[in-house]
């Protein structure tokens, strides 16, 4: 008889996909949950964390907070996933591209700039419209669609004048024509396990910014660029946003705590169970050496 | 079993499943507030916090 795996869930707030997973893991006989709640954890680097989990399941709400707590539990020997490597690389839409770039993964033409001036000189460079992003943000946020010069000024001068430091790395994207869609697809593990299209009025199509989701069907080149995409960041089980273009598909960025709730009745996938089934395979792999 | 509770921001009456968990963020059905169990025995709601720079997916 195997005993149970038991899972560690590293968490804040408990949104709607936590509460999924939650449901899922305490429906099992082979997992046992353990809720460990970031904010009411501490740790010295005196001695080793110690958790009754056998393995971590990252479902943070805050990066920092996500990053440093897996830095800090992988350091004392426990399984964690995804690894905080994919955290870091995932948490920063540069050095998300800069893995895309080094694992041949197709992306819209990117540009980083540190100052206003080379930055509109990218801009000018690259052709309207373009895309400014924070280095780090989610949701949709503070990002803005440039199709001006005159545009292109006034955000270099508001995000120099009124961002935290953040802002200071300027991020540059091609706009990319998507005709009103693009596609979020699910890899967990060695697979691509359901996508969504979400389509919204607004050029902005987070699902938590309105956007609908419809099942998007699999094909072999969504699958490979997923799984490439996925791979190139370190593995594990992320969220890849693709846009179709004339050129093939292209990668926007990979999400690393995903968010799967609006995508689980448009595509019949049992997104919760993927995820659960993975992190027991891995925990069972990690326990018996 | 339900849980319940009136809404902080508009009054109205609340009521959750009772599998519902500490921190389970959910909407007020009446004014639409972000809301978030602040304890489940007692039963306690609060408005959920602001969003920060980093929170995301
Ligand atoms: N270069 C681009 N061209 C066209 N549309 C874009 C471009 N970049 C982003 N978008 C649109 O804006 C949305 C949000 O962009 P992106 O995913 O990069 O930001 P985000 O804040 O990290 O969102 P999340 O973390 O929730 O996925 C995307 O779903 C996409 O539809
Ligand atoms: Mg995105
Ligand atoms: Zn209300």
């Amino acid at each position: 008889m195997n005993s149970k795996v038991k899972i560690g869930l590293l968490h804040s707030l408990i949104r709607r996909d936590e509460k999924l997973l939650i449901d899922e893991i305490n429906g099992r006989d082979d997992a046992e949950l353990v809720m460990i709640d970031d904010r009411e954890i501490s740790f010295s680097l005196k001695k080793s964390q110690t958790t009754e989990a056998d393995i971590i399941l990252e479902r943070c709400i805050n990066h920092y907070r996500a990053l440093h707590a897996l830095q800090l539990f992988e350091d004392s020997g426990i399984l964690c996933i995804n690894k905080s490597t994919v955290a870091s690389i995932c948490g920063s839409k540069f050095e998300t591209s800069l893995m895309l770039k080094q694992h041949n993964v197709p992306q819209p033409e990117v540009r980083i700039a540190f100052t206003e001036k080379s930055a509109l000189e990218a801009i000018e460079d690259m052709g309207y419209p373009v895309v400014m992003k924070p280095a780090v943000g989610s949701w949709g946020r503070l990002i803005a669609k440039v199709s001006t010069r005159e545009a292109a000024e006034a955000i270099l001068e508001h995000k120099t004048t009124l961002g935290t430091y953040h802002h200071s790395v300027f991020y540059i994207q091609q706009y990319v024509e998507k005709n009103g869609r693009d596609i979020r697809s699910f890899v967990v593990g060695d697979e691509c396990i359901a996508a969504v299209y979400r389509t919204s009025e607004h050029w902005i199509t987070n699902t938590a910014r309105g956007a609908v989701a419809t099942n998007c069907p699999i094909s072999d080149e969504l699958a490979e660029i997923s799984k490439a995409a996925a791979k190139a960041v370190g593995g594990g089980i992320l969220a890849i946003d693709v846009f179709e273009t004339e050129g093939g598909l292209m990668v926007n960025e990979v999400n690393y705590t995903m968010e799967f709730k609006n995508s689980i009745k448009p595509t019949g996938v049992n997104i919760p169970e993927k995820i659960v089934d993975y992190v027991v395979q891995c925990g069972r792999e990690n326990l018996n050496g | 079993m339900a849980l319940n509770a009136q809404c902080p921001v508009c009054d109205a009456e609340i009521s959750l499943p009772d599998d519902t968990v500490k921190d389970e963020l959910f909407e007020c059905e009446e004014c639409g507030s972000e809301l978030v169990v602040a304890s489940v025995n007692p039963f306690e709601i609060e408005e959920a916090p602001e969003i920060e720079e980093d929170w995301g997916e």
